[in-house]
């Protein structure tokens, strides 16, 4: 995919226009390879692409704090990867002003054969930083990440805890003011959380934009104005947090009634 | 970006055995004197291929490396880039560059192999030998696009990286490697000619061997192709580009 375009005159952050999306189903992983490998061959597991967002369209603007909820698995992750450009819809229309950052499982894009170091180049570079940018920013990531004593060592051996706080780190150091957040703001172990929390309070403070898709709305409680719920590939509500889990309670409800599981928390 | 990742891929690879770069000149040199043990020596088979004839396989076997090994590699692509390209705005290109970079600077760094077959037979090229860059360029367009091909159709068909290893070792046998286009029968060097990489190999080979010509038709047709496959490629990936995006 080409370099995103940008419109610096917009007055929104990102705009989405009746978007809609179809996405391949998560196949289900159940039983051994060769149970599905068999099942492949029965023709049982078939690759079928399912709607995931259909006609959505919403503004964010600058500064604001939005929380999306109710969305399963791909929805969630297709409207995400939209707002930061990293897939196109497949129909609608998207215009953003400015680069937004997508913290969308960041810590798995790490190569475990490189050492710390080269992996901060390399998600660097893939969020959209320079290397100029990586080496400028390199002291900060060390030491919010709390590696500096293993920075050249292979990455293979950290623990889970390291590299998400490491990804965490990364992601936030990229020069940017906008960030498209997948499941939590936070990371890490509670003296991290502690940390991100104040840091990403103080980016606020200073005008930057947060979009994140959550399952946790209680987290988001004292951290979002406002939020979109979104139920059955649709937006059903756009308002505060407290209306908004208000509505998702009764979407939830009805689900239940009609004898559907609900959306799964995924 | 794509310079760190190519250079780490290299560095990964050079760094796990003792001998390091020297397995790149060893590799070649080794199945070259292999082979040429087996066609020339053992099995005496005179009149097949070109003399000098270890200089004749180094020659093809090195671009035949590079080719097979890129191509390899292209079917593989996406199975570990899917978190990346879920967060990366970057061209989705570059994946498929640097998994052909990767093969090609491996292939340069293997050019010391003809240097020494040179010293070996003490067989030098001739004026034509500028074609030889012509034909790196060429393979690598060549390689390009059927890549490219071959990256986004096994998003939509999962078997298609089984097949090509079968069609790889078949390209093989069914390219002037072992042998050249003049022992192919007159009848049938006009259907060979439609094998892309008859012309690749001509461009590296016409240095020394310029009587070894299938005729300016029969390159033209088949460097044609090479161009064809690289069109195809491009416009392939650009339609199939966001469908490998949802997928990985």
């Amino acid at each position: 995919m080409a370099r995103i375009p940008v419109e610096p005159n917009l007055d929104a952050v990102v705009e989405l226009a009746h978007v809609s999306m179809r996405m391949p189903r998560r196949r289900r992983r159940k039983g051994s390879g060769r149970k599905q490998r068999l099942r492949r061959f029965a023709g049982e597991v078939r690759r079928e692409e399912i709607e995931v967002l259909s006609d959505v369209s919403f503004r964010v603007n600058p500064g604001e704090s939005v929380a999306i909820f109710g969305s399963n698995g791909p929805g969630r992750q297709a409207l995400l990867r939209l707002i930061a450009g990293t897939l196109r819809a497949d129909s609608g229309e998207i215009r953003r002003r400015e680069p937004i950052v997508p913290m969308i499982e960041v810590a798995r894009s790490f190569e475990r054969s490189y050492s710390m170091r080269q992996n901060i180049y390399l998600v660097g570079g893939l969020l959209g930083m320079t290397p100029d940018q990586v080496e400028e920013h390199l002291p900060i990531i060390v030491e919010n990440a709390g590696v500096a004593s293993s920075l050249d060592r292979y990455l293979g051996a950290a623990p889970a805890l390291v590299r998400q706080k490491l990804a965490w780190s990364i992601a936030m150091s990229v020069n940017a003011s906008a960030y498209a957040i997948d499941r939590t703001i936070v990371v890490g172990d509670k003296p991290f959380r502690e940390q991100c929390w104040s840091h990403v309070q103080g980016l606020r403070e200073s005008g930057a934009t947060f979009i994140v898709a959550t399952d946790a709305p209680k987290q988001l409680r004292r951290f979002c104005q406002r939020a979109l719920v979104f139920a059955d590939t649709q937006l059903v509500a756009d308002s505060t947090i407290d209306e908004a889990l208000e509505v998702l309670r009764e979407v939830r409800q009805r689900a239940k009634e009609l004898g559907e599981p609900g959306e799964p928390p995924a | 970006m794509l310079r760190m990742l190519v250079l780490r891929d290299l560095q990964k690879k050079y760094t796990r055995f003792r001998l390091g770069y020297l397995w790149t000149l060893l590799e070649p040199l080794g199945m070259a004197v292999v082979l040429w043990l087996v066609f020339s020596v053992l099995l005496g088979a005179r009149g097949f291929g070109l003399d000098p004839y270890p200089l004749f396989l180094a020659v093809a076997i090195l671009p035949w490396w590079w080719f097979s090994k890129g191509i390899g590699a292209s079917t593989r692509i996406w199975r570990k880039t899917g978190a990346q390209l879920r967060i990366s705005t970057l061209p989705t290109q570059l994946w498929v560059v640097r998994a052909l970079l990767v093969s090609m600077i491996e292939f340069l760094l293997s050019l010391p192999v003809i240097l020494i077959a040179i010293a070996f037979t003490g067989f030098l090229p001739g004026p034509w030998i500028v074609l030889f860059p012509v034909g790196i360029v060429v393979q690598f367009l060549l390689m390009y696009g059927l890549a490219l091909l071959i990256a986004s159709g096994s998003i939509v068909f999962p078997d298609i990286g089984r097949m090509v290893r079968i069609v790889l070792r078949a390209m093989f046998y069914l390219s002037p490697i072992l042998y050249s286009v003049s022992n192919i029968p007159a009848g049938a060097q006009f259907i060979a000619a439609f094998n892309p990489l008859v012309g690749v190999l001509g461009l590296y080979r016409i240095g020394w061997w310029p009587e070894e010509a299938i005729g300016a038709i029969g390159y033209s047709i088949s460097l044609g192709l090479c161009l064809i496959i690289f069109v195809a490629g491009v416009l392939t990936f650009r339609r199939l580009e966001n469908r490998i995006l949802k997928e990985v």
